[in-house]
């Protein structure tokens, strides 16, 4: 029946509410409401077009039932699609504003062919190979970030993504999980390779920790 | 509720549809019916979404003379998650009745279905479980988290009978004693 289809994407939608990451873009699901909303539409437009324009419901109320419902259809189809895009749209800017990496994050995953173990509970990919993320969901990311950190730039002696966590301390230990290069810090510069251990200021390095280059050792 | 609302929409689309009947006779939508090579014909009686069937009973055939109001496209009937028997067992002893098992929003269905008819005693009987239902679930999600060794067995059949709003309450109340007793034991360590 028409709706089914879009009300699958829902409960895909509600999965993810529930879950810490986020699943794959269901491109097919998405392509196949988007069809389903357009065969309607031509439906419609059939029924309509032996009336030239002069349709009145009341004199023909069988078509005006047959519209209606198909109308009903549509808008219910929209209803869950924008439905679906939004807790998605939602979630990714969550991830951006505690700092992840998330294009870089799904990207990489891919490369390692599962979800990451020790990064933060960023992406996953299900299907091994395409991103979590559909291409317009990455860029949507990107622009996001852009406008966040536009945002976060008016105030520069606060960190609004900062942890709202008091430091238990001033310098803590880190280990490096993946190659982040050179970092200038008020002590000079470090180069953190993987596998190393660095005894470092917090503040200098929150920033790779959300992102899972660097991992605190407590 | 929101137009984005996850939960409204699974609500407008439960497993359980609402019995429609049908007041024309309509030659294309024979496939509600399961049968699309057939026209649907007047009187006949089919499960429709709640998404679909409200918007249909509540549209007048006939706009241009409102005085016609009782004219709708299908006439709605209570939907089985309320009647007459749900009703009763719910009047008997509400927490007896796992109310997931008639709908997974079954408060959500309940509000939505009070909108278009006129039910005073159905309300009554909701608001009443409700409360009853409520008190239990406190409980159950303070005890869940005071003793861990309440076995993982009793608190997922007690969650299973909930209905998702339920849930959410159950789920609230149990992070908030969590959150309390966290809260509690930092004050006494400073």
């Amino acid at each position: 029946m028409y709706g089914d289809l879009g009300n699958k994407l829902v409960q895909h939608a509600k999965r993810t509410q529930n879950l810490s990451h986020l699943p794959p873009y269901q491109t097919e699901l998405v392509r196949a409401v988007t069809r389903e909303v357009r065969d309607l539409d031509k439906d419609v437009a059939d029924l309509l077009e032996p009336f030239q324009g002069s349709f009145n419901p009341a004199n023909d109320q069988a078509t005006a039932c047959t519209l209606l419902v198909n109308h009903l259809s549509m808008r219910r189809n929209k209803r869950c699609l924008l439905a679906y895009h939004r807790t998605r749209a939602d979630r990714l800017e969550e991830l951006v504003w505690k700092g992840y990496d998330v294009v870089d994050l799904a990207g990489q995953q891919v490369r390692d062919g599962q979800g990451g173990f020790n990064g933060p509970p960023g992406m996953a990919t299900g299907n091994g190979g395409t991103s979590s993320l559909s291409p317009q969901e990455e860029d949507y990311v990107r622009q996001y970030s852009d406008l966040l950190a536009a945002y976060k730039g008016q105030w520069t002696d606060i960190d609004l993504t900062g942890s709202l966590e008091p430091p238990r301390d001033l310098f803590i230990d880190v280990r490096v999980l993946k190659d982040a290069g050179e970092i200038q810090t008020e002590y000079g510069a470090i180069t953190l390779t993987k596998n190393s251990q660095f005894y470092v200021r917090q503040g200098d390095v929150e920033r790779l920790i959300a992102q899972g280059y660097l991992q605190k050792l407590s | 509720m929101s137009y984005y609302d996850i939960d409204a929409i699974l609500t407008d689309a439960e497993q359980k549809k609402v019995p429609c009947k049908f007041e024309l006779d309509v030659p294309e939508l024979g496939y509600l019916d399961n049968n699309p090579s057939q026209p649907l014909k007047a009187g006949t009686s089919i499960g429709l979404p709640l998404w679909l069937a409200e918007p249909l009973a509540l549209t007048s055939r006939s706009p241009n003379n409102p005085e016609d109001s009782s004219s709708s496209f299908v006439t709605l009937d209570l939907p089985p998650s309320l009647s007459n028997e749900v009703m009763s067992a719910l009047k008997a002893d509400p927490r007896a009745v796992p109310l997931r098992d008639q709908s997974h929003n079954f408060y959500g269905l309940g509000t939505r279905m009070l909108d278009v008819f006129e039910e005073a005693e159905i309300c009554a009987i909701l608001r009443r479980t409700f409360v009853t239902r409520a008190a239990d679930i406190a409980l159950h999600a303070r005890k869940a988290g005071a003793t861990e060794d309440m076995g993982v067995g009793a608190g997922e059949e007690f969650l299973r009978g909930l209905e998702e709003w339920e849930r959410k309450l159950f789920r609230k109340a149990h992070e908030g004693a969590k959150g309390t007793k966290e809260w509690m034991e930092r004050v006494k360590k400073y």
